[in-house]
């Protein structure tokens, strides 16, 4: 490791400022008021370096791509992965399977790729596995699903679950802080997940700053667009009466809109979540009630090749005074509208 | 026992009929109660609303909700009538119906408008259906292992197709089918789907030949073969009418959620298995009735109606379902036995 | 003093389950230190019996006296506690389980009431492998892995295992080698030089005669015999017991002019006490004549291990009787015949065209009608009504584009069971609720009403009370008699002659003799079905292959076995 660190210190020095920033926007959204052209959401432009570095090879393994967003984060692992031609990407079969996945992983680090990108299945199963590649010199950048320890990872790159929450109640709290004995509902998602908590406790945190404003009601669908439109269906007959809707996530939020129709309502605000392109289509169309959602970026995938490369490379971030790059990073969850909705357009997933 | 029987000589023994009279009406008596006993249930559960959420619960919408609701998997729970009936198990159709939805709703598919999309939704639950037939009847294996594996591939094959992306329905003639304009006097066409296809088990299972020997192959496979039943063929019958089935309620659920996606008809079998049983159905055999399953399908949506409206949470609406579904056998097998 | 009371008194034992009364007064005396045989046939009530005296069943009436004092335990634990442990056929070991857990499965050896003493276990169970002749089983071995005689040494391990007075065996010996047997006999012994009493059940007589010291035979639920010397009373007084009747029976009249050869002989039976004639329902109604070419015709027909090569030929109007022992394979021959099983030689012909083998539905198309021996699990949907039961097979008689008309069904099942005096006369009741011989009945209208040609009969009267057979009789008669052609099998031989007109004497797979009904006798018949036990203890089994029973009228049969499948001709 002492020599590792070494090497990358040097290489830092030459590594070109040019990109400055970019690696931090592939991930976290720009202000929409900042105005700075040059900068969008997923840059195409590579973060660290473009010029050609030491050719490294990065080892891949996600889980089986049964939801669009996860589809979306594969997708954008390996279109990263293309654009530098200094970085050749191993990519594993997507698994569910614990056991499977962990396979697969010490496949990797047998023929010893330079560094790993794990989203895992499930992040405490697969903390072993992690820790031993790390143990075996290669340096891990953990996607999203967080290991168990910190030992495990060199780097965490992921979503933020309660800032989702968090934007989604502000973002609502600001188009209702002038109504009266305003009523909110929430379509959450599956109910089991620590992150399905989270983004509950965020929304509910933000709405404490509205005392003009009342959660009413609640139902938890499962992601599928089937139970977002089952649950949807049931919550509007529930409340006849409401003036914003936050659903967790955009995959079921088309059930939800369905319901939605058939139910024939229209008097109300909903923000969706994820980003989802259908959702950005929506959106943009503004017709119907879907007037914002917040983003979980799949781009933190490309983020993470980013990082996975300066790791390789012995590069660091540019823009940043540290020399090493950090040890974690936390996607924002920006609320796209209709304001800004043409700049993430291209991240919208299917 | 002894009274049927005469002394060898009796010449008078064929007036001596009258001395069994009592028994006569035992069998449907028996069906009756239990039919009785899950109307009571649906009916505790109206009160519960009606007391409730009386504005929200005691209304046409959600009338129409609940029932809407109720017909894609109570159109899958006819199908599993007859198969649990017949002595066996269709672990598959959860997943049958989220391949057959997510085949019907390939861009390919929907080029050809409605006509395509239900015509592929139908031969693909044939399709499935046909297969764990052919592997029950004829490969010699056990409907639970077969349909476990028909649920793991079917499933997988549905990731395949849709890559986990959600395949939304742009035919408008589809869609339309689940909006109000096309409700017929305030019923929506799903649930005349469902009314339909639950009248027409219902005549299968209980005026025609193949529901009689659905139910003599469940009671009793050996009296069944040795009655010159052909057992295989009956049971190939069985999976397909299943799949086929699933095939429509794929449909309806295209027509409900208006998209297709891998991750639809989720635990299915569990549903569809619990309404079959709580309905009245033996998970060993012998007996059906597909009037108990419609209840036991309308009972768990009205649940879920009410949990929903009176805002309970998933842990709660769990807990209770688990222990209604326990009380409504216990009190059936109450009933059942003092009848 | 009063003399020492028996170890075990059972007095007017009576056990009835739906549809039949399976032990009807049934007394049995053990002493202690003996090995007391219980003989019968199957559904004679031994099981049921034992299963009394195991505190699996509790009886509907009379007394268990054990050590003098009335007891009556209600399960198998009571009953251990008492001292009485059972073996059964069905050995009920866990496979996955060692001997030593199996042995004290129930009754292990704890700590602080649920630690478990594993050691204790295991010496225990060594020593009790020990006394029994088997130390090389090894108390940790998981009871899957061993062979079927070593069960049979860990069962009755866990009889011993607790403190036993009476172990009852049921057919301990049907899995076992000779010299497996040999070894059962000298723990029995064992167990009776302890004062331990036995139950000894089995088949084979001429183990009872080696072991056994005194002999209770049942048939149709009760004792016809008790206490009898196992040693001194003749193999053919028992076999007589077992297989005769306990009360005189009343056989229908065969025709007149029945296809049977010698039709001159005067009718031993009482005459006709059949039911009027009511017509024929949907059967071939005219009789054939007697020289009539016949309707099922068997030729070649055999099954490896089951039976040897059979020809036979069934007309219309005949009744043609397979009698045999257990084991004779006589219901293999009529499943066969029906398509069930499949032969491995030979072809079964209907008028003269022959049936796709071991096809069910081709044999019932060409019509034929199986009256199987286990109604409840071959035959009937037992929780459905009688009318559903008997329009199985003529479904699509009722239905049209697979359309029942549940009328015309209803109307045909209850004159086809009328026809029959099936009762009671109401379509709707379950069959579960009718008595064994109005079930046989609901059997044979579901083939009456299919309009079927030939009718096998396995067992007819099998779990039917003995005061309903004749009719059961009357009705056969009457049928074949309105022009079906029968094949009946039965153990009971007072049965096939009384209602066969020809009777075919099979033994071990083979056709013995073959005779018109009138030219046999029971003693002619029980000699020819026992040849083989007298066999097996007088002369050994040296001569058996090529023996042909003696007698007048034999006609010379397939010679053996053996022989015939040495020519090896596979007919397709």
């Amino acid at each position: 490791m002492h020599q590792l660190t070494a090497s990358r210190r040097r290489l830092l020095l030459g590594a070109a400022a040019a990109s400055a920033g970019a690696l931090l926007t592939g991930c976290t959204s720009n202000d929409t008021g900042e105005g700075d052209g040059d900068r969008t959401a997923a840059n195409d432009r590579p973060a660290a370096d473009d010029k050609p570095g030491k050719r490294i090879t990065i080892g891949y393994a996600g889980p089986q791509a049964d939801h669009g967003w996860l589809n979306a984060v594969n997708d954008n692992a390996r279109q990263r992965a293309e654009k530098y031609p200094d970085v050749t990407l191993e990519v594993t079969e997507g698994s569910n399977d614990t056991a499977q996945q962990i396979g697969q992983i010490e496949t990797l680090i047998n023929r010893q790729v330079d560094v790993l990108v794990v989203l895992p299945a499930d992040g405490k199963a697969l903390t072993r596995v992690g820790l031993k590649a790390m143990r075996a010199g290669i340096p891990v950048v953990n996607l999203d699903r967080v290991f168990n320890t910190p030992q495990a990872y060199r780097c965490w790159v992921g979503g933020d679950n309660y800032g989702m929450g968090l934007n989604a109640g502000h973002y609502i709290g600001e188009r209702l802080k002038d109504k009266p004995n305003a009523k909110v509902v929430e379509l959450a998602g599956l109910d089991n997940l620590e992150l399905t908590k989270q983004r509950t406790q965020g929304f509910d945190d933000a709405l404490k700053n509205y005392p003009n404003i009342k959660k009413v009601a609640r139902q938890a669908a499962e992601f599928t667009v089937e139970s977002g439109q089952a649950k949807m269906a049931q919550l509007l007959q529930a409340q006849q009466d409401f003036d914003a809707l936050w659903n967790h996530d955009d995959d079921q939020g088309v059930g939800a809109l369905r319901a939605v129709d058939q139910a024939g309502r229209e008097d109300f605000l909903m923000v969706g979540g994820a980003g989802a392109l259908s959702a950005f289509q929506a959106i943009k169309a503004g017709r119907g009630v879907l007037k914002a959602t917040v983003l979980y970026p799949p781009t933190m995938a490309a983020s993470a090749i980013d990082l996975a490369r300066a790791l390789g490379q012995g590069k660091g971030v540019s823009g940043l005074a540290e020399f090493e790059i950090p040890s974690s990073l936390t996607c924002y969850s920006a609320v796209v509208d209709k304001e800004n909705v043409d700049q993430y357009m291209s991240t919208g997933f299917k | 026992m002894t009274q049927h029987v005469s002394p060898p000589r009796d010449g008078t023994r064929r007036t001596a009929a009258p001395a069994g009279r009592p028994a006569r009406r035992s069998l449907p008596v028996r069906a009756d109660v239990r039919t009785l006993t899950l109307l009571g249930v649906l009916a505790v559960l109206v009160l519960i609303g009606g007391l409730t959420r009386p504005h929200e619960f005691l209304d046409t919408r959600n009338l129409q909700l609940v029932l809407t609701q109720a017909s894609v998997i109570g159109v899958v729970t006819v199908g599993m009538t007859f198969v649990i009936t017949s002595g066996g198990i269709d672990l598959s159709v959860g997943a049958i119906v989220a391949l057959s939805s997510v085949w019907a709703t390939t861009v390919a598919t929907q080029s050809h408008g409605l006509a395509g999309i239900l015509l592929a939704a139908t031969l693909v639950g044939l399709g499935c259906g046909l297969v764990n037939g052919v592997l029950i009847a004829y490969g010699g294996v056990v409907p639970f292992i077969a349909t476990l594996a028909m649920l793991a591939s079917a499933r997988g094959l549905a990731l395949q197709i849709t890559d986990g992306r959600t395949q939304v329905v742009t035919v408008r003639g589809v869609l339309d089918l689940g909006e109000r304009e096309t409700y017929v006097l305030g019923v929506p066409p799903l649930v005349l789907v469902f009314a339909a296809v639950a009248v027409a088990g219902w005549l299968l299972f209980h005026r025609t030949t193949f529901g009689r020997r659905t139910i003599a192959v469940g009671g009793n496979p050996e009296a069944a073969r040795l009655a010159g039943i052909d057992v295989r063929r009956q049971r190939l019958y069985l999976y397909l009418l299943s799949g086929l089935c699933c095939g429509i309620a794929a449909f309806l659920l295209i027509v409900l959620a208006g998209s297709g996606q891998n991750t639809n008809g989720n635990l299915y079998e569990l549903d569809a298995i619990a309404a079959v049983i709580i309905g009245g159905t033996l998970l060993s055999g012998g007996r059906g009735t597909v009037t108990g399953s419609v209840l036991g399908v309308l009972i768990f949506t009205t649940i879920t109606n009410l949990f929903a409206l009176n805002n309970l949470q998933t842990d709660v609406q769990q807990i209770a379902k688990g222990a209604i579904i326990v009380a409504a056998v216990l009190v059936q097998r109450r009933t059942a036995s003092t009848a | 003093m009063a003399p020492e009371p028996p170890l075990l008194s059972m007095s007017g034992i009576t056990k009835s389950f739906p549809g039949v009364r399976a032990l009807d007064g049934v007394d049995l005396d053990v002493r202690a230190g003996e090995v007391h045989c219980l003989l019968g046939q199957n559904g004679a009530g031994k099981s049921t019996l034992i299963k009394v005296l195991a505190g699996v069943h509790q009886p509907d009436s009379g007394t268990l006296r054990w050590r003098g004092e009335r007891v009556a335990p209600r399960s198998p634990l009571a009953a251990v506690r008492l001292g009485i442990a059972t073996i059964h056929q069905e050995l009920d070991l866990v496979e996955h389980l060692s001997v030593a857990a199996n042995v004290h499965l129930g009754h292990e050896p704890t700590r602080a009431g649920f630690v478990l003493r594993r050691g204790a276990a295991t010496s225990a169970t060594a020593a009790l492998l020990e006394r029994l002749g088997h130390p090389e089983i090894h108390p940790g071995r998981p009871v899957g892995t061993l062979s079927a005689a070593q069960r049979q040494i860990v069962s009755m391990a866990r009889a011993l295992s607790h403190d036993v007075r009476l172990i009852v065996m049921d057919e301990p010996s049907a899995a076992l080698d000779p010299d497996e047997v040999d070894n059962l006999f000298r723990i029995v012994a064992g167990l009776t030089a302890a004062d331990v009493a036995v139950v000894y059940i089995s088949h084979r007589l001429e183990e009872i005669r080696r072991i056994g010291d005194r002999v209770t035979v049942l048939k149709d639920g009760r004792a016809v015999a008790r206490g009898l010397p196992a040693r001194s009373t003749p193999t053919r007084q028992v076999v007589a017991m077992m297989t005769g009747r306990d009360v005189g029976h009343v056989f229908p009249a065969r025709r007149a002019q029945a296809p049977a050869q010698d039709a001159a002989v005067p009718d031993p039976v009482v005459p006709d006490a059949a039911l009027p004639h009511r017509g024929p329902v949907a059967t071939a109604a005219t009789p054939s004549p007697p020289t009539s070419a016949p309707v099922l015709s068997v030729r070649g027909l055999s099954r490896p291990g089951e039976f040897a090569p059979l020809d036979l030929d069934v007309r219309a109007g005949e009744i043609v009787g397979l009698a045999g022992l257990v084991g004779s394979g006589r219901s293999e021959i009529l499943e066969t015949v029906y398509g069930a099983r499949r032969p491995r030689t030979g072809r079964v012909l209907v008028d003269g065209r022959p049936l796709r083998p071991g096809s069910v539905r081709a044999a019932v198309r060409a019509g034929l009608g199986l009256a199987p021996e286990e109604r409840k699990a071959q035959a009937l949907l037992m929780t459905e009504s009688v009318s559903r039961n008997v329009s199985l097979s003529a479904l699509p008689r009722f239905a049209r584009g697979g359309w029942i008309d549940r009328r015309a069904e209803r109307e045909a099942a209850r004159e086809a069971t009328r026809e029959l005096s099936l009762r009671p006369e109401v379509p709707a009741v379950a069959v579960a609720t009718l008595s064994g011989g109005n079930q046989q009945k609901a059997v044979l209208a579901r083939w009456l009403l299919r309009g079927c040609r030939v009718l096998l009969l396995d067992e007819p009267t099998r779990g039917v009370d003995v005061g309903a057979r004749a009719e059961l009789y009357a009705v056969v008669r009457r049928l074949a008699d309105e022009g079906l052609a029968v094949l009946l099998v039965s153990s009971e031989i007072p049965e096939v002659l009384g209602l066969a007109d020809r009777v075919l004497v099979l033994r071990e797979g083979r056709v013995v003799h073959e005779a018109p009904a009138r030219a046999l006798d029971e003693h002619r018949v029980l000699d020819l079905v026992m040849n083989a036990h007298r066999d097996e203890t007088d002369t050994g089994p040296r001569e058996r292959a090529h023996r042909n029973a003696p007698g007048s009228d034999t006609r010379p049969h397939k010679d053996s076995y053996k022989d015939a499948y040495g020519e090896g001709n596979p007919v397709s």
